[in-house]
């Protein structure tokens, strides 16, 4: 790993994003549409008599599930503007390896995540009075969870990328819905259909928000949740790894790269 | 470098089957052949984009693949089709260049290397706002930021102005003689090639038919330039196509 190497590769994306108002989009707009929503929601379900399902649970859920989706985005994005603008071949022919090129769009991504948690973060204290530090420390390890399921599904997106072309681009969005919708960002696993429910255990994001949501009720941070997470990230991290190293050697076997140049 | 014994198979396709190429420090090679042949295909696989089904590739004592962003460090590469980065001026883009190869004076290395090929003007210009001649030059520049020892170009010139051609031809002959850089240049432009190249290896359905000097090659075929040597060859795959 060639430090510069992985800085270049930050540089050329911040240069992008300079140049991309649209891409602001992810960072400012779409955060805001969600505090607004699932704030909403949750403002609405408190006034009806709800309680578990007020609007704390929905806007930690949903401040949360951003850390998931902002680094999941950064790292197909980052690999998608190299396609977008026909440039993988000038990239692939430089001496920059496939590791540096996704630490490089990682620490991009890192950064894009600060911006984007600032903006949900103000966004969700300045509508709804919603402090998400309030939660204490206990926020690091579900972060720390989260980034990586990030990082793995973001791999396996580019995996898929690399295999089918830009056709699996759809992935990079839709994929992450998925998972919201299986690891129950919102609400327990017992609330999901219960054929679904083994499939939701083995998610590390599911482990996860069940942390948040323990804190959120004023419990101390479940560190049985969060060692099966851990385990559960690992084991995610490594499997996508393999699956985007098997998919690059089939690119490289097959000459892909064509496809994008 | 040197490759050996290269073949690539695509489905039922025998793209490139058992082709020996190398270039010398220095020297100056042409790759020609009709379309098909099996020119693209084995530039990809000797700058590691393309993994060969059989065979071996070394270049500057590093064998692709494990060694390949080694041996990147000592290529440059550039082609009429590619373009360069969008939403990036032109010096950024080529600073991120210098920055992937590991260029010391990043500036001076981006200056220096579009005052060589005259179009120090483009610097600030969006690289998705130039011209096709403008992008191939940006190209070309890109290719020798880092002073690389080969040089790989795939139809450098194509779809170029007659005088931006020769202009692009001047500044690689320069670079070639100050530089002491190779060059492995594949070109649809016969005349091109005579120019450009002391050696020329003629590819026709993926085999290596020819490897000489343009006049010992025209020799051999019995006809009196390349030009001649690439109809034949062409109209001889047309007929099996």
């Amino acid at each position: 790993m060639n430090p510069r190497r992985i800085a270049t590769v930050v540089r050329r994306h911040i240069y992008v994003l300079r140049r991309s108002p649209h891409r602001f989009f992810d960072l400012t707009v779409w955060p805001l549409l969600d505090v607004l929503l699932f704030g909403s929601l949750g403002a609405y379900v408190a006034q009806q008599g709800g309680t578990k399902a007020g609007a704390p649970y929905l806007l930690a859920g949903i401040l949360m599930f951003h850390v998931l989706y902002q680094i999941q985005i950064a790292i197909c994005t980052g690999f998608m503007e190299e396609t977008w603008s026909r440039n993988l071949l000038n990239v692939m022919t430089t001496p920059v390896t496939e590791g540096e090129y996704i630490a490089g769009v990682g620490v991009f991504g890192l950064a894009k995540l600060v911006v984007a948690m600032v903006v949900l973060a103000l966004i969700a204290f300045g509508f709804f009075g919603f402090d998400l530090t309030s939660v204490g420390w206990g926020l690091i390890p579900v972060a720390a969870l989260l980034m990586v399921s990030g990082w793995a599904i973001g791999l396996t997106v580019i995996g898929l990328m690399l295999r089918y072309g830009q056709s699996a681009e759809i992935l990079a969005w839709g994929i992450n819905f998925l998972v919201m919708a299986l690891s129950g960002v919102f609400n327990p696993v017992e609330s999901i259909p219960a054929i679904l429910q083994p499939l939701s255990r083995v998610l590390p994001t599911t482990h996860a928000f069940n942390a948040l949501r323990d804190m959120l009720d004023g419990k101390p941070l479940p560190l049985g949740e969060i060692a099966i997470g851990l385990v559960s990230a690992i084991a995610c991290a490594g499997a996508a790894m393999w699956f985007a190293t098997r998919m690059l050697r089939t690119f490289r076997r097959r000459g892909f790269v064509t496809r994008f140049s | 470098m040197t490759a050996r014994a290269l073949e690539k198979r695509f489905g039922d396709v025998r793209a490139v089957n058992g082709v020996d190429v190398t270039v010398a420090p220095g020297e100056r090679v042409g790759f020609l052949g009709p379309n098909g042949a099996g020119k693209t295909t084995t530039l990809l696989m000797l700058l590691g984009a393309i993994t060969p089904d059989r065979g071996t590739i070394e270049i500057c004592g590093h064998r692709l693949p494990r060694g390949r962003s080694k041996a990147m460090e000592k290529v440059g590469f550039a082609a009429g089709y590619l373009p360069l980065p969008e939403r990036l001026r032109v010096r950024e883009a080529l600073g991120i260049f210098a920055g992937w190869y590991g260029v010391s004076d990043e500036r001076g290395a981006v200056d220096a290397a579009l005052e060589r090929f005259a179009v120090p003007h483009l610097a600030d210009r969006l690289c998705n706002e130039l011209s096709s001649g403008q992008r191939t030059l940006v190209g070309i520049a890109k290719a020798i930021l880092h002073r690389p020892k080969l040089l790989v170009l795939d139809e450098p010139t194509a779809s170029l102005d007659p005088d931006v051609a020769q202009r692009v031809r001047a500044g690689l002959l320069d670079v070639c003689a100050t530089d002491g850089t190779a060059l492995l240049v594949t070109s649809h432009d016969m005349r091109e090639v005579e120019i450009l190249a002391e050696r020329v290896v003629f590819l026709a359905h993926g085999r290596v038919v020819a490897d000489d000097t343009p006049a010992g090659i025209a020799a051999s075929f019995g006809h009196d330039d390349l030009e001649g040597v690439f109809l034949s060859l062409a109209g001889s795959a047309q007929e099996e196509i």
